[in-house]
């Protein structure tokens, strides 16, 4: 702790220091320079820097003779969808660079074959990376914001917020490629130190006002896309923004600039994971469908539930973060060897960072793919009404719920094993104690685990669904009302409301299922004619199926046999096929047509009367009320 | 008013003239990668007619008709809607004079003192490296400007004639060529100049005999070529207020341009249709911006040809030369002066020079100017 302050007093004593020895030291330096230029060193460096320009100059211009017609007409096309749109301005931006560094690569190559005063070549180089590093980021600003062009535009920005954006995309770069090639230059060719002190604070606070003045203007009010309805308490972003550039000034200031690198690069990585969503949701959103018509809200809608944006998403964020790292191990000045080869205790943190984001990206993938699938089966499905008929999605129903929800816990629990791993934490104790802890659980919770277990079997067997009427054992019975993971609610038909534990559901008999065979007989007088009921228990068939109530409810019409003779009567065997569960109306309603059917055809039902002949010698006796036989 | 294509002409003329002695003026210099001495005995062909009282005499009337005209261009323009080439232009043909008169009066004070001095190639680089840098600078500057404006001005006049597919190959690399062989000729030149002044003390000391009354002349001349400058700098004021008075005038008028797919821009009266459709960023064709020269900005006037200005001599003669349908109009030559026209764009937007050199390849009858997308 004493170190770092110390540190910090001594490098605010050297920025004192600075300021205080920089002007005169300046002074003498612009002398030696105007001495120096003044003379026929001066104009042979002038005139080689002016060979250098025009060389470059010519290159370029030689290319845009080509370039040119090329760019117009990318300039001109309409773009019709995300991707066309990316396409055309990947080619511009490809054109506009292949300018810019034909430039530069013309004048270095050149610059090489001159012969110059001392430490001009190394300024001139500078330089030409300098106007390099600017001129690419104007190319790449111009082609993603397309200030004045609506159309081209890349990123979800509110058309008054372009050029502000433009201008400080170009300062930005402008004053860092002179942060990072100027100062060194004063230093070591001037041979002037105070100064290149005092230029490094006088550009680090110019780019952090600049950066603060960013931050509060494009960051206040993010252009949200999502859905009116959802509003939520939006983050205030400018802030901690702000604060992120602050905090990297500071660290610069009180003497650590690789840290400083560091805390920037942080903040750069966290603002574009930011608007990172917003940025990629763009490409699918209605602005590119011509004539659709859907308000942003709706296209964000269509874009969260496809799978392709948020690989994208994921992609982009992973490579964010990779650069990222790329950029703070330039910032702390990794040596490449140590890069290359993995070695290094920084450079395996950086590594297992990087394993870690990958691991979140990819079990983030997995998840939306199968939260999407599953929420878009139970769209499809939608919502399921408990007094219909049994509904053969009514299991999905069930168990799409149940499997997102598993889905989540073994994906969070998988990432984070796997990023404890990545980090080298050791998993293989925590496993092991997680195996005793469950041990423990297991034997205290042995009906639950056995009530879970039987339950995933007999969902999956497809034993029975919400809606079906089941029994179990004797008294148990009743409608299937709600599955849960540990029990099934059965409704009684006399209303009372079951709730049985699957280990003891023991043997399932699901009488909704497919078809019933209902049975029942008819006694009728001994003396009828078995054919001519036979017939007529056929047409009351036949007519039941064309019945409006409950024809649809038949699966095989109504038929009818003679199975026994008892004494005095004739019975006849009736049955009939239906759908589960309507047998008792259709029962119901063959008995009322066989009745009357029998009433029209002048025969009557079986009675108990028993027939007792009396006989004295031969004569029979007769009694009334008796018939003869 | 003066006729458009005589005034095109002119200025043409006295550029070309212009050039011509720019070129002789970088050639000699080139030599230098050679040796001083081949500088001087290359001078009676390249710089000599120009210093006989005929060669002279026409030099500075074509300078001076240049600089009339090229003043009246811009104070003959009705908005900001320029290509990045013609803002470079303006800005450099607005700066040549001021840095030239130094270079010539000191040159003619120099030759008129001693006319023997002026021969010596070696004694003026020896000024430039040595004892004056200053007029050195200034002087690589000047070649810079001179040479990106006239290469500009040659390149947009050559490329849209059909001669160009022929001489193209050759023209553009002399075009880049010439100032960066004149300037290693210069720093050359400038190192075997330095040499000999070190080992020649006498040569030294004859140079030094002979600036010191000229360059106490030039101290004399000094106001005066500060005079003649603040005087160019209240012409060029003058010049920008005419301009900006046109940009203003009529800004109370609105106008408008609808074309064919759609678009459609506001204006103001009295601007062209190719300026009012540059100015709401619609895509359309102008090769030579708004010159007259190509004819890719032509347009078929759909509705309200009634509200445009009539055709002038140029625009006939181009329109003739491209195969213009009869009743087409050059879009940066008609003025929008009544309520607003309806037009189409009978090139597409990405037309290049090759449809001011072959017009017969891009004959498109109604086209929209729009490229369809690739499927």
């Amino acid at each position: 702790m004493m170190s770092w302050l110390l540190a910090a007093k001594v490098r605010m004593d050297a920025l004192a220091a600075d300021m205080a020895q920089a002007p005169l030291e300046w002074q003498a330096w612009i002398d030696a320079l105007a001495i120096s230029l003044m003379s026929g060193t001066g104009v042979r460096a002038v005139t080689y820097c002016l060979i250098l320009l025009l060389i470059g100059g010519s290159v370029e211009w030689l290319f845009w003779t080509y370039a040119y017609g090329p760019l117009r007409a990318l300039q001109a096309t309409l773009a019709r969808s995300a991707r066309e749109a990316l396409a055309l301005s990947l080619r511009r931006l490809l054109l506009l660079c292949s300018g810019v560094l034909l430039f530069t690569g013309a004048s270095i190559a050149a610059s090489a074959v001159l012969s110059w005063p001392e430490g001009v070549q190394e300024a001139v180089l500078d330089v030409s990376l300098w106007l390099m590093v600017l001129r690419l980021a104007w190319a790449v600003a111009e082609v993603v914001l397309a200030p004045g062009r609506s159309a081209r535009r890349l990123v979800p920005v509110r058309a008054s917020h372009v050029p502000w954006l433009m201008a400080t995309v170009v300062l930005v770069a402008l004053l860092g490629g002179a942060a990072r090639f100027l100062p060194d230059l004063v230093e070591q060719i001037g041979q002037a130190p105070h100064s290149a002190g005092v230029l490094r604070l006088a550009l680090a606070t110019l780019t952090t006002l600049l950066l603060l003045v960013a931050a509060f203007g494009f960051m206040g009010r993010p252009p949200r896309l999502a859905a009116p309805h959802v509003r939520l308490p939006a983050f205030p972003r400018s802030f901690p923004a702000a604060a992120l550039v602050l905090l990297g000034y500071s660290v610069w200031l009180l003497g650590s600039p690789a840290l400083s690198g560091v805390t920037m690069v942080l903040a750069v990585v966290l603002v574009l994971q930011m608007v990172l969503r917003d940025a990629v949701f763009y490409f699918w959103s209605a602005r590119w469908d011509m004539g659709a018509g859907l308000a942003g809200a709706a296209a964000t809608a269509v874009a969260a539930n496809q799978l392709l944006p948020h690989i994208v998403l994921s992609a982009s964020r992973f490579g964010v973060v990779a650069i990222g790292l790329g950029a703070c191990a330039i910032a702390l000045d990794t040596p490449l060897a140590e890069l290359a080869t993995g070695q290094g205790p920084l450079v395996r943190f950086g590594f297992s960072l990087l394993g870690v984001a990958a691991l979140g990206l990819l079990t983030n993938l997995v998840w939306i793919a199968v939260r999407s699938t599953i929420d878009r089966r139970l769209a499809r499905i939608g919502p399921l009404d408990p007094h219909g008929e049994p509904n053969p999605d009514a299991r999905l129903l069930t168990l799409l719920p149940l499997l997102r929800v598993s889905a989540a816990m073994v994906l969070v629990v998988l990432l984070v094993l796997s990023s404890l791993w990545a980090i080298g934490i050791e998993i293989t104790p925590l496993l092991a104690g997680a195996g005793v802890l469950g041990l423990a659980l297991g034997f205290g919770a042995q009906a639950l685990v056995r009530d879970v277990i039987a339950g995933i079997f007999f969902l999956a067997e497809d034993a029975f669904r919400v809606g079906e009427y089941i029994e179990s054992g004797t008294t148990t019975k009743g409608t299937v009302e709600r599955i849960t993971l540990r029990t099934v609610a059965l409704r009684h038909h006399n209303g009372p409301l079951h709730f049985v534990p699957y280990g003891s559901l023991g043997t399932v008999r699901n009488n909704s299922r497919d078809w019933v065979i209902e049975k029942f007989n008819l006694p009728l007088p001994i003396d009828v004619d078995s054919e001519t009921v036979r017939k007529l228990i056929k047409k009351v068939g036949e007519s039941m199926l064309q019945d409006e109530e409950v024809g649809h409810m038949l699966r095989e019409p109504l038929k009818g046999k003679l199975s026994r003779i008892d004494p005095g009567v004739k019975i006849f065997r009736c049955k009939f096929e239906t759908v589960p569960g309507k047998q008792f109306d259709v029962r119901a309603q063959a008995i009322k047509r066989l009745e009357a059917a029998l009433k029209a055809a002048g025969i009557g039902f079986a009675d108990g009367r028993q027939t007792v002949y009396l006989q004295r010698g031969a004569e029979p006796l007769l009694i009334e009320g008796a018939r003869p036989a | 008013m003066p006729s458009k294509t005589l005034l095109r002409n002119l200025r043409l003329l006295s550029g070309l003239v212009l050039m011509a002695f720019v070129i002789g003026h970088l050639t000699n210099l080139a030599l230098g990668l050679h040796s001083v001495a081949a500088m001087g005995a290359a001078r009676w062909l390249l710089l000599d007619p120009w210093r006989h009282p005929l060669g002279g005499g026409l030099l500075a009337l074509c300078a001076v008709v240049h600089t009339v005209l090229g003043l009246y261009a811009i104070s003959a323009r009705r908005s900001w809607t320029m290509t990045r080439t013609d803002v470079v232009q303006l800005v450099l043909g607005l700066l040549t004079p001021p840095m030239l008169i130094t270079h010539v009066v000191a040159t003619s004070i120099a030759s008129d003192f001693d006319r023997n001095f002026q021969f010596a190639y070696g004694r003026m680089l020896a000024v430039y490296w040595s004892f004056a840098p200053k007029y050195a600078f200034q002087q690589l500057f000047v070649v810079m400007i001179v040479w990106i404006h006239g290469a500009l001005g040659l390149y947009s006049w050559l490329v849209l004639l059909p001669v160009w597919r022929r001489i193209g190959g050759v023209v553009l690399p002399v075009l880049f060529a010439v100032p960066i062989l004149a300037l290693l000729g210069f720093a050359e030149s400038g190192r075997e100049v330095l040499q000999r002044l070190e080992s020649d003390p006498a040569w030294k000391q004859l140079i030094i005999d002979h600036l010191r009354p000229i360059s106490a002349l030039l101290e004399q001349t000094e106001s005066a070529q500060n005079r003649v400058v603040l005087g160019y700098a209240a012409v060029v004021g003058l010049v920008l207020a005419v301009m900006l008075g046109r940009m203003l005038h009529a800004r109370s008028q609105p106008v408008r341009v609808d074309y064919d797919g759609g678009e459609s821009a506001m204006g103001r009266r009295g601007l062209s249709v190719l300026e009012i459709g540059q100015g709401a960023q619609v895509a359309h064709a102008h090769v030579c911006a708004g010159r007259g020269r190509c004819g890719t900005c032509r347009v078929q006037v759909l509705q309200g040809a009634g509200s445009l200005s009539p055709r002038n001599d140029l625009e006939e003669a181009t329109l003739a030369r491209v195969h213009a349908p009869p009743g087409a109009r050059l879009g940066c030559q008609a003025l929008v002066l009544g309520p607003g026209v309806l037009v189409t764009r009978l090139l597409p937007a990405h037309a290049d020079a090759s449809a001011a050199r072959e017009p017969a390849d891009w004959v498109t009858e109604g086209d929209s100017g729009q490229l369809e997308p690739a499927p």
